[in-house]
């Protein structure tokens, strides 16, 4: 019996979205990044293309993360206090295709770092390390705005990726990224009409904007509400494919923010005898909230630990094999 | 699925469109392209009017003058086979044909035309003894055409099943009927048709033209209505389909969602 | 959707006999999509249509039992392809394998032990897969009695050989275990077991079609109880086969794939086989066989399983009650909230981050958020003074301190009258909940 494979056929397509510069494009990356481009639901090659794979992103601090379990900071104990290292061994050693660096020093709590001590920061690390930036700043928005434009202009031609721009406080980001052409990133509280709205406002300011909007629709934990995030991002991935030009923009997700503050990472075995041991099963949390994820049409995954992004690493070269149907 | 506009002011029934075509002037009618182009029209409906002699030579310069103006796809308004043959012979890109009632030998004429030139085809719910007022005569001569749109081998999304207004201050009870109809068109067959109606049909000749189509137009896409032909330069209309179309969940609210409708059928 | 007008006439002779009543075929078709009239009017139906056109009635995807009593595992049954259109019905069964020719009981332990305690759920393994990797019936049978004994828990019974399933069902057939599987060589026999015992029946073939061809046979032999496997062995094939068994079904009402799915994971590394898992779990699976048994990977699995197939109409909510946040004691603070889960857990973790052992009463707003709650009067000056002494606040702290979201400051002076106890405005998100401790606690 011939069966009659169904195949979708979408209006709308995924914008692409290039990360980084080479010195053609007047940057110093040794190559770029493009995500996004996609005309169907995650890995349906079948009916589709899907001409950029979802890519992966470490982070990196410029303080040292106290907070972070003991046995994920092993992984970095050599490189903890040097961001330039700590980014040259994600990239090197443990394969991250971006490097996503946050200046948590800026915050007024902790260190209150000026704009020039981060900008130094900045230039080290585009130095040690060939492939693209996200940089996100302290979540101060105040000093945030102070810092985002000096960072902006440090790295002009970089095309980095700036965090921080939400519907309450976007303009001094959108502005950075127009004037020393960076892309930036939208983010949205787990709410699609705001994830929309923004969209739209950014695109407001310049409409060349559109082309480097990544949406962050802020997503959740494993077993902390990872659904609320999943759906909303299938709902604006169909909408996008649907026609909606609006939600047609590239993904990103802050998998190691959401998960490692959580309980299923943090306790050892001995204080959840069923839970087993801690190493394994903090690395499976990660992997599998990114799992989740890339099946809703995550593109780009920020995460920590090793092991994690070897695995979502090695499930996208598996997820991106082509599965067509001959054609009887 | 988007709201299908398709702008309806260039027809011979307007004086400047008449005029243009017995001068060979092309001018209002790019005009009128570019216009309801910038309003957000999908396609654009082209009818000769009734005052041509030569239908078949109006439709293919009408046909290739708007395509100088607009790359939309177009609409072919006529009864006259030929005419709309002539049209879709010269057209750059499928068009679709506006109409074809259920009537065995027009369905065949008009179905084939559509295979031949990868057309869309809107389908009339009406035969030789005209339109009928109940939705199950509609829906029944509805039927017909879907089983002979089937036949030729056209997919079922290409054809538009118009089930046919009255205006409401001379056909007043066929509003209900129409809405009815337009719910069952749905159920016909999977995929099912598509359905779109003359917007500007149900104001004729009445007061309040405007407030009248945008309350047809808004009732009758909760009602399944997939398209019009209407007065796309009616900012009010626009605004309503934009709102139906939020209150109907087949766009995803933003607080700018009316500015961001007008601009997406660009 | 029931068959269209369309659909029915297709399936009519088209002879405009007149026999049914109607003048032409395309008016009985019409009248039969409006269920005014029945099949049973046209003589002139071949036995083929009239069999479509009665099970157009069913639902696109039968659901499906396995096993009995408390832990009846049912499958199937789903209408969506997106959760968020309804609701996924029916949770993936998870079922773990066990070779017949390695240490069965110890194995069944194991898998016995696989249960998890977390935010007030309980998860655990559905069922055991048991797999004839000996290839010897009685081997089969040796391990179905050890298993069958060692366990409550429903099976899977895996081999290709007639012979060597029949072995097993002696024992095992009282516990209505699912045969795995039916192929395109042992399809009669395997029926006739399936029959014989009241078993669901998998049906294996290597691609969609020799699937669809291998299902309508297992049907014409007059057994429905099925679940199908379309013999994917990659993780990109499993998504694509699976996506289209759920659009077939669901979106063409393709009869032939009306019945859930049963997929294998195929990966080595039990890391990589949860991945898989998780995969399935999103997209499509509802029944994963999986061979690893480390609380480590199943435990995210099981998780991820919870959160797919949540209900997106169903507030979630936590147990309503006195939460302590690491070694909280009787100077430990206390911080009011509701019981909508991604408000908890959200307050949860920014207290746990604060570094000091607190408390957290969590007020049944019927799974509601805060400002929900408040707009609805379930988070109220009383609920909040009648969970205190519910949940017996006084007996656990020496102090009279509570915080409540600064969303609701209007609060804090009808609750001190109700409760007796000094209420703290908290700050009104939880993100502020780390800076706010430093302020008042540290």
């Amino acid at each position: 019996m011939v069966v009659e494979i169904y195949k979708e056929k979408y209006r709308g397509q995924i914008r692409e979205v290039v990360l980084g510069a080479t010195g053609a494009e007047g940057g110093t990356r040794s190559h770029t990044i493009t995500v996004g481009g996609e005309t169907t639901l995650p890995f349906l090659h079948f009916e589709g293309k899907i001409p950029n794979r979802p890519v992966v992103a470490m982070e990196v601090w410029d303080i040292v993360p106290e907070d972070w379990p003991a046995g994920l900071k092993e992984y970095f104990a050599d490189v903890l206090n040097d961001p330039a290292a700590w980014a040259k061994k994600c990239v090197d050693v443990y394969g991250a295709d971006l490097i996503a660096l946050y200046f948590k020093s800026a915050d007024p709590e902790i260190r209150d770092a000026s704009a020039s001590e981060c900008v130094a920061t900045l230039k080290k690390v585009l130095e040690a390390v060939g492939v693209p930036l996200i940089v996100y700043g302290c979540g101060n928005a105040e000093k945030d705005n102070l810092i985002i434009g000096p960072l902006a202009e440090a790295a002009e031609g970089e095309n980095l990726l700036l965090g921080g721009a939400e519907l309450d406080n976007y303009r001094s980001i959108a502005a950075a990224a127009m004037a020393y052409k960076h892309s930036l990133i939208a983010q949205s509280p787990i709410d699609i009409n705001i994830a929309k709205q923004l969209n739209i406002l950014i695109s407001e300011m310049s409409a060349g904007l559109l082309g480097r909007i990544v949406m962050d629709p802020t997503i959740a934990a494993l077993g902390y509400g990872l659904e609320y995030s999943y759906s909303i991002m299938e709902r604006a991935r169909l909408g996008a494919l649907n026609g909606d030009k609006m939600l047609a923009m590239p993904m990103i997700g802050n998998v190691g923010h959401e998960v490692w503050n959580k309980k299923e990472a943090a306790v050892s075995a001995s204080e959840e005898p069923g839970w087993g041991e801690q190493a394994e099963r903090s690395m499976a949390w990660e992997a599998v909230t990114a799992m989740a994820l890339l099946h809703s049409g995550m593109d780009i995954l920020v995460m920590r630990h090793p092991g994690a992004v070897r695995l979502i690493k090695k499930s996208i070269d598996d997820l991106m094999k082509e599965n067509s149907y001959a054609t009887t | 699925m988007r709201m299908i506009l398709i702008g309806e002011r260039i027809n011979g029934m307007f004086s400047d469109i008449a005029r243009a075509i017995s001068e060979k002037d092309p001018r209002s009618i790019q005009e009128w392209a570019k216009k309801q182009e910038a309003m957000g029209a999908a396609y654009l409906d082209l009818n000769v009017g009734p005052s041509v002699a030569d239908r078949v030579s109006a439709m293919r310069w009408l046909v290739e003058v708007t395509q100088e103006a607009s790359s939309l796809p177009l609409c072919l308004d006529s009864t006259d086979y030929d005419a709309i043959e002539a049209g879709l012979e010269v057209c750059k890109r499928p068009a679709m044909i506006n109409s074809v009632p259920a009537i065995q030998e027009k369905m065949d004429r008009v179905f084939a035309m559509a295979l031949k030139y990868d057309a869309e085809v809107i389908g009339l719910a009406m035969n030789e003894e005209g339109i009928p007022k109940d939705s199950e005569s509609r829906i029944a001569l509805a039927m017909e055409l879907v089983a002979n749109c089937d036949a030729h081998g056209i997919p079922l999304e290409r054809l538009y099943i118009d089930p046919l207004v009255l205006p409401c201050n001379v056909g007043q009870d066929h509003g209900p009927e129409v809405f009815e109809t337009l719910r069952q068109v749905k159920l016909l067959s999977n995929p099912p048709p598509r359905t779109t109606l003359g917007l500007s049909n149900i104001s004729q000749g009445a007061k309040n033209r405007k407030l009248i189509n945008r309350t047809f137009a808004v009732m009758a896409m909760a009602c399944g209505l997939d398209s019009a032909i209407a007065n796309v330069c009616d900012q009010e209309l626009l605004e309503a389909v934009a709102t139906a179309r939020i209150l109907l969940n087949m766009d995803i609210y933003c607080d700018s969602y009316v500015d961001v409708f007008k601009s997406q059928n660009k | 959707m029931a068959l269209t007008g369309l659909d029915i006439f297709k399936l009519l002779p088209k002879t405009n006999c007149k026999k049914c009543g109607y003048l032409t075929c395309l008016a009985f078709a019409m009248a039969l999509a409006n269920g005014k009239s029945s099949v049973d009017a046209c003589p002139e139906l071949s036995a083929e249509a009239r069999e479509t056109l009665s099970s157009a009635a069913e639902p696109p995807i039968r659901s499906v039992n396995i096993g009995s009593g408390e832990k009846i595992v049912k499958v199937g049954g789903e209408t969506e392809l997106f959760r968020h259109d309804k609701r996924f019905n029916h949770p993936v069964a998870i079922a773990v394998a066990v070779n017949d020719n390695e240490d069965v009981e110890a194995k069944i332990d194991k898998i016995n032990s696989l249960s998890f305690e977390r935010v007030g759920q309980h998860y655990e393994v559905d069922m055991v897969a048991l797999m004839n990797t000996s290839g010897d019936a009685a081997v089969f049978k040796e391990a179905a009695v050890k298993a069958a004994a060692g366990t409550d828990k429903n099976f899977i019974l895996v081999t290709r050989d007639t012979l060597a399933m029949e072995a097993a069902l002696q024992v095992l057939g009282p516990r209505k275990p699912l045969l795995y599987a039916a192929d395109g060589d042992n399809y009669a026999e395997m029926t006739e077991l399936a029959k014989a015992h009241g078993c669901a029946l998998a049906v294996r073939a290597g691609d969609l079609h020799a699937l669809a061809e291998l299902t309508a046979k297992v049907i014409a032999l007059g057994y429905r109880e099925l679940v199908l496997d379309p013999g994917a062995q990659d993780s990109s094939r499993i998504l694509a086969d699976l996506t289209q068994l759920r659009r077939l079904a669901v979106r063409k009402k393709f009869r032939p794939f009306a019945y859930p799915v049963i997929t294998f994971t195929t990966k080595e590394d039990p890391a990589e086989e949860m991945m898989q898992i998780a995969s399935a779990t999103a997209k499509y699976a509802d029944i994963i066989v999986v061979r690893t048994d480390r609380a480590e990977y199943l435990l995210p699995a099981l998780t991820l399983r919870e959160n797919i197939y949540a209900d997106p109409q169903k507030p979630v909510a936590v147990e309503p009650g006195l939460y302590a946040v690491g070694d909280a004691g009787e100077h430990s603070p206390v911080y009011c909230t509701t019981n909508f889960s991604l408000t908890y857990f959200l307050v949860e973790g920014e207290v746990s981050a604060t570094r000091i052992p607190s408390y957290i009463l969590s007020v049944d707003t019927n799974g509601t958020s805060v400002l929900t709650a408040y707009a609805d009067n379930k988070f109220t000056a009383e609920t909040i003074a009648r969970a205190m002494e519910e949940y017996g606040l006084e007996q656990k702290v020496g102090h009279k301190n509570i915080v409540i979201p600064g969303a609701v400051a209007v609060l804090k002076g009808k609750l001190e009258e109700e409760s007796g106890w000094n209420v703290i405005v908290g700050p009104r998100e939880a993100s502020g909940i780390q800076k706010f401790a430093k302020l008042h606690f540290s």
